[in-house]
């Protein structure tokens, strides 16, 4: 008690003397959210404005007469000639733990009625990503628990991969498997007590939004109990485009305080599409100048800002990171549209998603031709290289086999082969939503599909063979699974123990 | 409010136009304002206006306004403007008023410059620190 009284007193004290300077302006115009201000003439790129009431606004035009900012409260209550007061500070939101098991708002607000946010840290939304020094090369993987993406577009920590493909084609879900597949790692992580176990936080950001998806992500997450090692951040369509356009920054700034200390984060930016039509609102009612499909000439230099700040620090600073998934809904495919292009551009790779695929019942819709990960293979542990080394390539060549197949009869037993092959690697890789796989399980897996025994199975029975190779080997050969897990690389040991385990499995007539 | 930059540029020239040793010029001002009327160059109202706004935001520069609670001394208040002349040059106006909700204390604001050392002002500092 005594020592609470003392911070009064030296604060009180601090107050008796002091005279504050403040730079100080007066508004011109209000509408649309937006607030143009003339003076402030000390005012800063991105600092906080105060108005009266409490009102907070953003200062980003700077101009030569006067000021535009877009306000973050109530707009209605500010009106033309009241005056607004430059704070010092830049926009920033709390950080830390206490997000963990949140929906919160773009200013950090609680959204889930679960009271209080509990954070002593705040971090600017605008951060200067970190220099190359600070950089180390990504080497730890992000087992998405999907395995066509862990076996053939992997993803490293501090990787930007972008998930890009048209509506409802699952680009949602995948963000939301990854996030399952993350809780329940992190959950055996803790449980094993593992020093060297890194568990990786995740923040979903929702950008223009229906409500009940953000409302269906949220269930989803609770059911796998995956919320406690996940933060929502949510600027739904009904929000304000200021709150829209202001949410990823809210993200990275969460994630990297992970990252400074010395831990893990990956953040899903759903979607940046949504986010550039945002951005392009509030910078129409700012009179930005516009350019290419009406966007503003900048919106390159704001998504790319936005994922410079995905990284992996080197052990020196704490060897923390924070990996992006950004998400772009296409048109009718097209790749080419501005802001797409743009995107792919700042990216370390991307997961293209396709609806005719996603129609012909191959789900996740993963093109296998137009997926890629620049990065992510060196951050594939050893076991899953030895199985799945080829499968990419394999996959590529069956699709064009299987188009050219279509035309002529007579196929030679060598093609006649891949194509069976390429069959039932597709039927591998199909897989259920919200249904990680654990990577020792694929490893497994794949090394029945590259060693034959998946070969005799019907392409139609290839899943339900699948299905119960897993249950065999989650119930009754866990032994053979850990060591997987813990070797991270088959040994001539494993494979003795896999070819056993498999022709017993296969004994046991599992398709009939 | 949307300015062609043509029109900035030439309304900041007027401006610069505009002072003698450093001090806005009425006379100067007349002369340019006069000129540009006798010229009348494309956009020349809205060149007119974006000065004019221009002026008014200096001679803000060079006004200060001062408030208390309550009256000061003749000699305190021409001590205040002196000591202002002195930072902000000989051509600094100045205007004294009382603002009662300041409680106690001074502001002093000189175009967008204030220093506050109102009790109003400590409050507030007070109510967000708690
Ligand atoms: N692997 C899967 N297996 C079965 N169903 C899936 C799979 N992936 C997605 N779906 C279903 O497909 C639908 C669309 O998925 P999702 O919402 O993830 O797509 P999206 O591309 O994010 O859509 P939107 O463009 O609306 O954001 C959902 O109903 C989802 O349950
Ligand atoms: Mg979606």
């Amino acid at each position: 008690m005594s020592s609470i009284l003392e911070e009064i007193e030296t604060k009180i004290a601090g107050l008796k003397t002091s005279t504050t300077k403040s730079n100080i302006g007066t508004v011109r115009e209000t509408g649309d959210g937006v607030a143009r201000i003339e003076g402030l003439s000390d005012v800063m790129l991105n600092e906080m404005i105060e108005f009266p009431g409490g009102v907070f606004g953003l200062a980003l035009n700077l101009e030569e007469t006067e000021v535009g900012a877009i306000l973050l409260g109530d707009a209605t209550k500010i009106s033309e000639g009241d005056e607004a007061k430059t704070t010092g500070r830049l926009l920033s939101v709390p950080v830390g733990k206490g997000l963990l098991g949140r929906v919160v708002n773009t200013l950090g607000e609680p959204l889930d009625g679960k009271g209080e946010v509990k954070s002593e840290t705040f971090y600017p939304l605008e951060k200067i990503a970190p220099g190359v020094i600070k950089r180390r090369s990504v080497s730890q993987p992000v087992q998405t628990g999907i395995m066509a993406i862990d076996a053939m577009i992997p993803i490293g920590r501090g990787q930007r991969e972008l998930i890009i493909g048209d509506r409802a084609t699952g680009k949602t879900t995948i963000g939301i498997d990854t996030i399952i597949s993350q809780a329940r790692l992190n959950k055996a992580g803790e449980d094993s007590k593992s020093k060297d176990y890194r568990p990786l936080y995740c923040i979903y950001v929702a950008i223009g939004q229906k409500n009940s998806n953000v409302a269906r992500v949220l269930a989803v997450l609770e059911k796998e109990d995956a919320m406690r090692y996940s933060t929502i951040i949510s600027a739904p369509a009904s929000d304000s485009a200021t709150n829209q356009y202001l949410a990823p920054f809210a993200g990275a700034a969460m994630g990297e305080w992970f990252m400074d200390n010395g831990m893990d984060a990956l953040i899903i930016y759903d979607d940046l599409s949504k986010h550039a039509v945002a951005y392009r609102q509030v910078s129409l009612v700012l009179k930005r100048p516009s350019g290419r499909e009406a966007y503003p000439g900048d919106v390159f230099y704001l998504h790319s800002r936005l994922l410079e700040r995905a990284a992996r620090v080197s052990d020196e600073y704490g060897g923390g990171s924070v990996t992006a998934l950004p998400i772009i809904e296409t048109q009718a495919g097209d790749v080419s549209a501005y802001i797409p292009t743009n995107v792919i551009s700042i990216t370390d790779g991307q997961i293209y998603l396709e609806t005719d695929l996603f129609y012909q019942g191959v789900r996740p819709a993963i093109s296998v031709g137009l997926s890629v990960s620049r990065v992510g293979s060196a951050a594939q542990i050893k076991a899953i290289k030895q199985v799945a080394g080829k499968v990419k390539l394999d996959l590529a060549q069956f699709r064009e086999l299987a188009a050219f197949a279509q035309f002529g009869s007579d196929l030679d037993a060598a093609t006649k082969a891949r194509l069976d092959r390429g069959q039932r690697i597709v039927e591998l890789f199909k897989q259920i939503q919200y249904n990680p796989i654990p990577v020792e399980l694929q490893v497994a897996v794949m090394w029945a599909m590259q060693n034959g025994f998946i070969d005799p199975v019907p392409v139609e029975r290839v899943k339900e063979f699948q299905n119960k190779l897993q249950d065999f080997l989650q119930t009754r050969k866990e032994s053979l699974l850990a060591s997987i897990r813990q070797k991270k690389q088959l040994d001539a040991e494993l494979e003795a123990n896999l070819k056993a385990t498999l022709e017993e499995f296969s004994a046991t007539k599992p398709v009939g | 409010m949307q300015v062609k930059k043509e029109v900035r540029q030439i309304a900041r020239e007027m401006l610069r136009a505009s002072f003698t040793d450093g001090q806005l010029d009425r006379g100067r001002v007349a002369s340019v304002v006069d000129s540009i009327l006798a010229k009348k160059p494309r956009n020349y109202l809205k060149i007119l206006e974006y000065y004019k706004r221009l002026l008014r935001l200096e001679a803000e520069k060079r006004h200060a306004r001062i408030e208390t609670a309550t009256a000061l001394e003749p000699q305190i208040t021409s001590q205040i403007s002196l000591n202002l002349a002195r930072r902000y040059g000989t051509d600094l106006t100045t205007e004294f008023a009382i603002n009662q909700a300041l409680l106690g204390g001074m502001r002093i604001r000189v175009g967008s410059d204030v220093w506050d050392s109102s009790i109003r002002n400590r409050l507030e500092r007070l109510q967000q620190q708690l």
